[in-house]
C-alpha cells in the first residue's frame, strides 16, 4: 500500500461515485442528439437519484431481508472495484485485491446478489430477468477470463496494475493482433455485462426483452437509487477497466497533485469517449434475440481465443 | 549509428505491419464465419482481400521485391474488388431480397464459432515443425494462413447456400495465398495467376450455377438439388 | 507409537465400539450412539491426519491379520492429508447424524455400519501395501453400500441406486486390482519403475478405478443416483470425503508409485477433468432434485481437481517443479474446500429433505421463513460453492488459473494448445455453478413456498443445525485465511522444496507473480456495505420503511404457481446447450370438444437424461444382455451336460499340458 495508490482509490472512488452518473448522462444524451432529441441534459441521472433518495423506501411484501441488502452488496461491490484498480494511478491501493481474477468475480458477486434478490420477489418478471442475467453472465465468463489469460501472459501477472505497468513500457503491444483481439473481445464481455445493446436494452421494459430492468421492477425510491447508480457505476468500471488496459496513458506515476489530476482528467475523458462510442453504436444495432446472444459471446470468445493463440504466433 | 536505429525501427515496423495484417485476415475470417447476411459476409470478404494484399505489399516492402509488388496489386484487384464484386452480382442474381441470410447452416453459428477456435489450435499445433524450419516473423504467422484455410473449408462444408459456399471457397484461396506467401515470401508470379484464374473460373461456374438454379427452383439451397435425382 | 499411529487406532477403535455398542442397544439410543461414534472416529481422525500432514509420519505391520500378505500401514504428508480432510468431514457429519437418525427412523444395521463407514475411509489413505488399500477399499464400498441402501423400503429408487452403485464400485475395484498386481503389487509409497507400456497400461486401469469412485465422466453414472439417496449424512461421507479418495489414488498411483510419467497420461487426467467439469455442471445447472443437483456438483468439482492434478503432471513432466507444486497445491485446497462446503450444502439439503417432505426445487421455496438457519447454511455453503468471493471455490480456482497461466511460458506446444482450453473450461465451470446456485438457493429458499411441505417447514434440530455450523466455520477458514493451512498443502504436494504459496493473510505466489487477499476482500466489501447502509440513515430528508404489497406490474394478487421454478430457471442455459444436453420436451395440447381453437389443457414435459449415460451405459448394458441370452444357450438344464463341460475342460487342459511341456 503506497501513498499513491492510496491517493488513487480515493479519487477514482470520488470521481466514479459522482461521475458515473453523468456519464449515464452523457449516453443518454449522445443517443438523444443522434436521434434527432433534444435530450433532457447530462445532470438528469442525478436528478433521478435525488428524487429517488428522497422518496420513502418501500419493503414489498413476501420480500425478505435479502432483497434490502441486495442493492447495497452491488454498490460495494462495484465501489471495491472502483477502489482497488489502478484507473488514476498505476499502483493499485489495495495491491492483493486488483487481480483481474478478483476483480471479474467480485462484479460477478454483485450481479449473482441482484439476481437472488429478484427471485426473492417471486414475480415472474423477477425470476424471468435473473434466469437470464444469470445465462449471459455464465456464458460471457469464458471469454472474460480467456481475454484476461492473453493479456496477462504478456505482462507475467494477473495483477491489473502489472498489465498497466507492461503496456506503459511497451506501447507497442496495444497494436498488436493480441492486443486488438482482446480488446474486441472484452468490448463485447463489457456490453455483455453491463446490459447495453445489442445484449440487452437499458431502456426497454417489454417483457419479451428485458433483462436487468426485469430483475429491479419490484425496487423503489431509495433502494432503486442504489441500483440504478451502483449499474452506471458498473458501467464505468467495465469501460475504465478497458480503457486502462489497453490505453493507459496519462495514468498517474507520481503522487504529484499535478499528475494526479492528469490522471484523473485522463480517466475520465477515456470513460467518457467510450461511453460516448458505446452510444453512438447502440443507436444503429437492434437488440439482438435472446438466443442469438450466444452467437455473440460465441464469436467473443474465439476471438479471446485467437488473441491467445496470437500472441504465440505473431512476434509482436 | 543512425541507419542502425533506422534498420531496426523498420523491421519492428515490419514485423507489427505484418502482424496487423494476418490479425486482420483472421478477424475477417471470424466474422465470415459469424454472419448471417450475405451482404455482410461479402463486405468483410472484400476487407479481408485488402488485407491479403496489404499483407503481400509489407513483404515485397521489405523483400524489395517488384515481383511480389505485383502480386501485391493483382491480389488487391481480383479479391478486394473483382470476387466481391462478382459474389454480389451472384447474390442480387439469386434472389429479390438483397440482405438474405444464410438462414440454415448446417452447423449452428455458435457451434461453427466454437469449431473455429478449435480448427485454430489445431493450425497452431501441426504449424510448429513448419516454423520451426526457418523462424522468422513472416515463418511465426504461419498458422493464420493455415487457420484461415481450415476456416474456409469448415464454411464450404457447413453451408447451404451457393453464396456463402462460394464464400467459404474463396475463404479457403486466402488462405492458402497467405500460407503461400508467409512460407516462401516470393511466391512465383505464375503459380499466383493460376490459383486466381481457377478461382476466378469457380467462381463464374457457380454463379452461373447459381443463376440457373434460382431460374429452376427460385431459390439456391443446395440441399435442394438432391431432388434432382429423383 | 507415536501420535498418528496411536490417532488412528483410537479412531478405528472407537467406530468399532460405536458399531458393536449401536447393535447391542436399544432403538432410542442407537442415533445418538452411532452418530458420537462416528464424530469421535472422525475427530480422531483429524488428528491422526493433522499429525501425518505436520511430519509425523508412521509405518506399522500386521502381519497376521490377513492372510498371504498380511496389513501394512503408513502415512505420509499426502496420505495425512487425505485422513484429516475425510475426519473432518466424518465430525459434523456425525453430529448431525444423531439428530437425523431420530427422526428418519433408520434399521439397526445402517447405523451400526455408519461409524464402520468413517473409519474404513480413514484407512484407505493410511494403506501403505497394494493389498491392505484393496482390503481397505473393499470394506469402504460394501459399508457405504449399506449406507446407500438404508432407506432401500420406503423408496424403491434408492435399490436401483444401490443396485448401480454396487455395480459402478466393483468394476472400479477390478480395475484398481488389476492396475495395482500389473504394478508388482507390494509397498505403495515407493517408486515403481516400470517400462512404459506397462507403466501406461496400470496407469490407464488406475484411472478408470479411482476415477470412477471420484465420479469423473464417463464412470460418473452412479454418482447422482447414488449420494442424493442415500440419508444426507451419508451423503455428505460419500459425497465429500469418499470421492477424495479417488483423487488420493491417482496422486498416489501417478505421481508416488509411478512416479511421474509420459505427456499424454496428464493430458487425459487434464481433459477427462475439464470434461467432467463443464459436464457436471451442466447436469447440475438442468437438475430440479436438490440433492441430484449436488450430486452432479461433486462430479464438477472433482473435475476442476482433476485439471489441476493433469496441469500439476503436464508441469512436473516439463520440468517446472514449482508450478507443478502450485497447480497440486490448488487441487488440494479445491479437495479440501470441497469438502467443507459439500458437507455443508449436503447437510442443510437434507434438513430440506426432512423438514419438507421433497427434494425438488420446483416444489419448494420460501424456505427463509420456516428455516432461517438452514436457509443461512445453504446460503454460505452455496456461496462457498460458486467461485465467488469469499467463497473457498473462489481462492482454489484463483490458484489453479494462476498455474495455468504462469505454466504457458516455455511449455511447448502441448502447452500452448491446452492451457487456454483449460481456462475456458474452468471459467465455464465457474460461470455455469453461478447459475446453478443462484438457482438453488433462490428457487429453494427464497420467494414463496411453492408446495404445502415448503410452506409448512420447520427449523432443524439444534443436533443438525450443530453439524451444519462446524462445517460452515470449516468453509470460513479454508475461504477467508486459506494462508493457514495452503503451506501444510504445499508440503503435502511434495513437488518442491518450498511451498509454492506462502503468506496468512495476502496469498502470495513464490516462483511466481501474483497475490490475492480474500479476507482484505471480503472486508473492504463488508466495509462498503457497511458505510452506504450508514449513510443512507443519515441521509437528510429520510423518510421511515413502509410495507407495500408487491407492485408486479400491476398485476393481481400473486399466487406460488406463477412463480419462476428451478425448471424455467434452466430453459435458457438448457436452450443454449441444447445440442450438448439433447433434453426431451414434448408438449400435448387437448381441445375442448366443442371447439377445436378453445385450449382445454396443455401438458408439457421435459426431462434432461444424462447423454453420457444414454450413449455409452445403455448400448454396453445391452450388449452385456445379449450375451447373456447367448449364454443361456450353453445352460439348458441338463445336468449331464454341465458334467460333461467339466469332463471336456480337464481333458482339454491335460491336452494343453502336455503340448505346451
Amino acid at each position: 500500500m503506497t501513498r499513491l495508490g492510496i491517493a488513487g482509490g480515493i479519487i477514482q472512488v470520488v470521481v466514479i461515485t459522482g461521475g458515473a452518473p453523468l456519464l449515464a448522462g452523457v449516453m443518454r444524451q449522445v443517443r438523444a442528439r443522434l436521434e434527432g432529441r433534444a435530450g433532457p441534459g447530462i445532470g438528469q441521472p442525478w436528478r433521478d437519484l435525488r428524487k429517488l433518495l428522497r422518496k420513502e423506501p418501500v419493503t414489498p411484501a413476501g420480500t425478505s431481508e435479502l432483497f434490502r441488502i441486495a442493492p447495497l452488496v452491488l454498490l460495494a461491490t462495484t465501489v471495491t472495484v472502483a477502489g482497488v484498480a489502478p484507473f488514476v494511478t498505476d499502483t493499485s491501493a489495495v495491491g492483493p485485491a486488483a487481480d483481474l481474477f478478483a476483480v471479474a468475480a467480485l462484479l460477478a458477486m454483485g450481479t449473482a446478489t441482484l439476481a437472488l434478490a429478484a427471485i426473492d420477489t417471486g414475480t415472474a418478471f423477477g425470476g424471468m430477468g435473473a434466469s437470464r442475467e444469470m445465462t449471459i453472465m455464465a456464458l460471457a465468463e469464458p471469454t472474460l477470463l480467456v481475454a484476461v489469460f492473453a493479456l496477462s501472459v504478456r505482462a507475467g501477472s494477473t495483477s491489473l496494475a502489472a498489465v498497466v505497468t507492461a503496456t506503459l513500457r511497451d506501447p507497442a503491444r496495444v497494436l498488436s493482433p493480441a492486443g486488438l483481439l482482446a480488446a474486441a473481445a472484452l468490448a463485447l464481455v463489457t456490453v455483455a455485462e453491463t446490459g447495453r445493446l445489442p445484449v440487452d436494452n437499458p431502456a426497454t421494459h417489454l417483457e419479451l426483452t428485458m433483462v436487468h430492468e426485469a430483475m429491479i421492477l419490484e425496487y423503489a425510491g431509495p433502494d432503486l437509487a442504489l441500483v440504478e447508480l451502483a449499474s452506471s457505476m458498473r458501467l464505468a468500471v467495465f469501460l475504465g477497466v478497458l480503457a486502462t488496459l489497453f490505453t493507459p496513458w496519462g495514468i498517474a506515476t507520481t503522487a504529484a497533485p499535478l499528475a494526479l489530476a492528469a490522471g484523473t482528467a485522463a480517466f475520465a475523458a477515456k470513460v467518457g469517449l467510450l461511453g460516448a462510442a458505446l452510444a453512438a453504436g447502440e443507436v444503429f444495432m437492434a437488440k439482438l434475440r435472446l438466443f442469438r446472444v450466444p452467437e455473440l459471446l460465441a464469436g467473443s470468445f474465439l476471438l479471446a481465443l485467437l488473441a491467445v493463440t496470437a500472441s504465440y504466433f505473431l512476434a509482436v | 549509428m543512425s541507419a542502425v536505429m533506422s534498420g531496426v525501427m523498420t523491421s519492428t515496423v515490419y514485423v507489427q505491419l505484418l502482424d496487423l495484417a494476418c490479425g486482420a485476415l483472421l478477424a475477417t475470417a471470424v466474422v465470415i464465419v459469424w454472419r448471417r447476411r450475405l451482404a455482410a459476409i461479402i463486405r468483410t470478404f472484400a476487407v479481408q482481400g485488402a488485407a491479403l494484399a496489404a499483407l503481400a505489399g509489407v513483404l515485397a516492402v521489405h523483400a524489395r521485391d517488384v515481383r511480389l509488388g505485383v502480386i501485391a496489386a493483382g491480389v488487391l484487384a481480383l479479391r478486394a474488388v473483382v470476387f466481391p464484386w462478382l459474389l454480389g452480382r451472384a447474390l442480387a442474381a439469386s434472389g429479390p431480397a438483397p440482405g438474405e441470410r444464410e438462414t440454415r447452416p448446417l452447423v449452428n453459428v455458435t457451434a461453427s464459432l466454437l469449431a473455429v477456435a478449435v480448427l485454430t489450435l489445431i493450425a497452431y499445433a501441426v504449424s510448429r515443425p513448419l516454423t520451426a524450419l526457418a523462424p522468422s516473423p513472416a515463418a511465426d504467422a504461419i498458422p493464420v494462413g493455415i487457420a484461415v484455410t481450415l476456416a474456409g473449408f469448415f464454411v464450404l462444408v457447413t453451408r447451404r447456400r451457393a453464396v456463402s459456399q462460394l464464400a467459404g471457397f474463396l475463404l479457403m484461396d486466402n488462405g492458402i495465398t497467405a500460407t503461400g506467401l508467409l512460407t516462401t515470401a516470393s511466391a512465383g508470379l505464375l503459380t499466383e495467376a493460376g490459383v486466381s484464374l481457377d478461382v476466378l473460373l469457380a467462381a463464374v461456374v457457380l454463379r452461373a450455377l447459381a443463376g440457373r438454379m434460382r431460374d429452376a427452383f427460385g431459390d439456391t439451397d443446395l440441399d435442394d438439388l438432391r431432388e434432382l435425382r429423383d | 507409537m507415536n501420535l498418528t499411529e496411536s490417532a488412528l487406532g483410537l479412531a478405528v477403535g472407537v467406530a468399532a465400539l460405536a458399531a458393536l455398542a449401536v447393535a447391542a442397544l436399544p432403538g432410542r439410543w442407537r442415533p445418538a450412539c452411532a452418530g458420537a461414534g462416528t464424530a469421535l472416529a472422525g475427530a480422531a481422525g483429524v488428528a491422526a491426519g493433522v499429525a501425518a500432514l505436520t511430519g509425523r509420519p508412521f509405518s506399522l505391520s500386521l502381519p497376521g491379520l490377513l492372510p498371504l500378505s498380511g496389513l501394512e500401514f503408513g502415512a505420509d504428508r499426502l496420505s495425512g492429508f487425505f485422513i484429516a480432510v475425510t475426519g473432518a468431514v466424518a465430525v459434523p457429519a456425525g453430529v448431525y447424524a444423531t439428530g437425523y437418525l431420530r427422526h428418519s427412523g433408520t434399521s439397526r444395521s445402517a447405523c451400526a455400519f455408519l461409524p464402520l463407514f468413517a473409519a474404513s475411509m480413514l484407512l484407505v489413505p493410511a494403506a501403505a501395501w497394494a493389498v491392505t488399500l484393496l482390503a481397505c477399499w473393499e470394506l469402504m464400498a460394501l459399508t457405504s453400500l449399506l449406507q446407500v441402501l438404508a432407506e432401500h423400503r420406503r423408496r424403491p429408487e434408492v435399490a436401483e441406486a444401490g443396485r448401480w452403485y454396487a455395480v459402478m464400485t466393483h468394476l472400479g475395484f477390478a480395475c484398481i486390482l488389476a492396475a495395482l498386481m500389473l504394478a508388482g503389487g507390494g509397498s505403495l509409497l515407493a517408486v515403481r519403475h516400470l517400462p512404459a507400456g506397462l507403466a501406461g497400461t496400470v496407469f490407464v486401469l488406475a484411472l478408470a478405478g479411482f476415477g470412477s469412485k471420484a465420479g469423473i465422466v464417463p464412470l460418473h453414472a452412479w454418482l447422482p443416483r447414488a449420494h442424493p439417496e442415500a440419508p444426507s449424512h451419508v451423503s455428505a461421507l460419500m459425497s465429500a470425503a469418499m470421492v477424495n479418495l479417488g483423487v488420493y489414488g491417482i496422486i498416489r498411483t501417478g505421481f508416488g508409485l509411478l512416479g511421474g510419467g509420459a505427456r499424454w497420461w496428464w493430458l487425459l487426467v487434464l481433459a477427462l477433468g475439464a470434461v467432467s467439469a463443464v459436464y457436471g455442471i451442466l447436469q447440475a445447472a438442468m437438475s430440479s432434485d436438490l440433492k441430484r443437483l449436488l450430486g452432479y456438483s461433486t462430479t464438477e468439482n472433482m473435475g476442476l481437481v482433476l485439471v489441476g492434478l493433469g496441469a500439476a503432471g503436464l508441469f512436473a513432466g516439463t520440468g517446472h517443479r514449482v508450478l507443478a507444486g502450485l497447480a497440486l497445491t490448488a487441487a488440494l485446497l479445491h479437495v479440501a474446500g470441497h469438502a467443507a462446503f459439500k458437507t455443508l450444502l449436503f447437510l442443510s439439503a437434507g434438513a430440506v429433505a426432512q423438514r419438507a417432505g421433497t427434494r425438488d426445487l420446483d416444489a419448494l421455496g420460501g424456505l427463509r421463513g420456516g428455516m432461517p438457519a438452514t436457509t443461512a447454511a445453504f446460503a454460505w455453503g452455496a456461496l462457498a460453492a460458486s467461485a465467488l468471493p469469499p467463497g473457498t471455490a473462489f481462492v482454489s480456482e484463483w490458484l489453479l488459473l494462476q498455474a495455468l497461466i504462469h505454466g504457458l511460458p516455455g511449455g511447448g506446444t502441448a502447452a500452448a494448445v491446452v492451457l487456454p482450453t483449460a481456462v475456458a473450461a474452468v471459467a465455464l465451470t465457474a460461470g455455469l455453478s453461478a447459475a446453478t446456485f443462484v438457482k438453488a438457493f433462490g428457487t429453494g429458499f427464497l420467494a414463496r413456498p411453492r408446495s404445502d411441505g415448503a410452506a409448512r417447514a420447520a427449523e432443524a434440530p439444534g443436533s443438525m443445525l450443530a453439524g451444519m455450523a462446524l462445517a460452515g466455520a470449516a468453509c470460513a477458514v479454508l475461504a477467508l485465511v486459506p494462508g493457514a493451512v495452503l503451506p501444510a498443502l504445499a508440503r503435502a504436494a511434495a513437488m518442491t522444496a518450498g511451498p509454492a504459496v506462502a503468506g496468512l493473510v495476502t496469498l502470495r505466489l513464490s516462483g511466481a507473480a501474483g497475490e490475492l487477499s480474500p479476507l482484505l476482500l471480503a472486508l473492504a466489501v463488508l466495509a462498503v456495505t457497511l458505510v452506504a447502509a450508514g449513510w443512507l440513515r443519515v441521509l437528510p430528508g429520510r423518510r421511515a420503511r413502509r410495507a407495500a404489497r408487491l407492485w408486479d406490474c400491476g398485476a393481481g394478487p400473486l399466487t406460488a404457481r406463477m412463480e419462476y421454478t428451478a425448471t424455467a430457471f434452466a430453459e435458457p442455459l438448457q436452450r443454449v446447450f441444447d445440442d450438448v444436453l439433447a433434453p426431451e420436451t414434448g408438449i400435448d395440447v387437448t381441445h375442448l370438444d366443442e371447439a377445436r381453437y378453445l385450449v382445454a389443457a396443455v401438458e408439457y414435459r421435459r426431462r434432461v437424461p444424462d447423454r453420457v449415460e444414454r450413449r455409452l451405459y445403455q448400448p454396453a448394458l445391452a450388449a452385456v444382455r445379449a450375451w447373456g441370452e447367448a449364454g443361456r444357450r450353453l445352460a439348458p438344464g441338463s445336468v449331464h451336460r454341465y458334467l460333461g463341460y467339466g469332463f471336456y475342460a480337464v481333458v482339454a487342459l491335460l491336452i494343453v499340458l502336455t503340448v505346451t511341456r
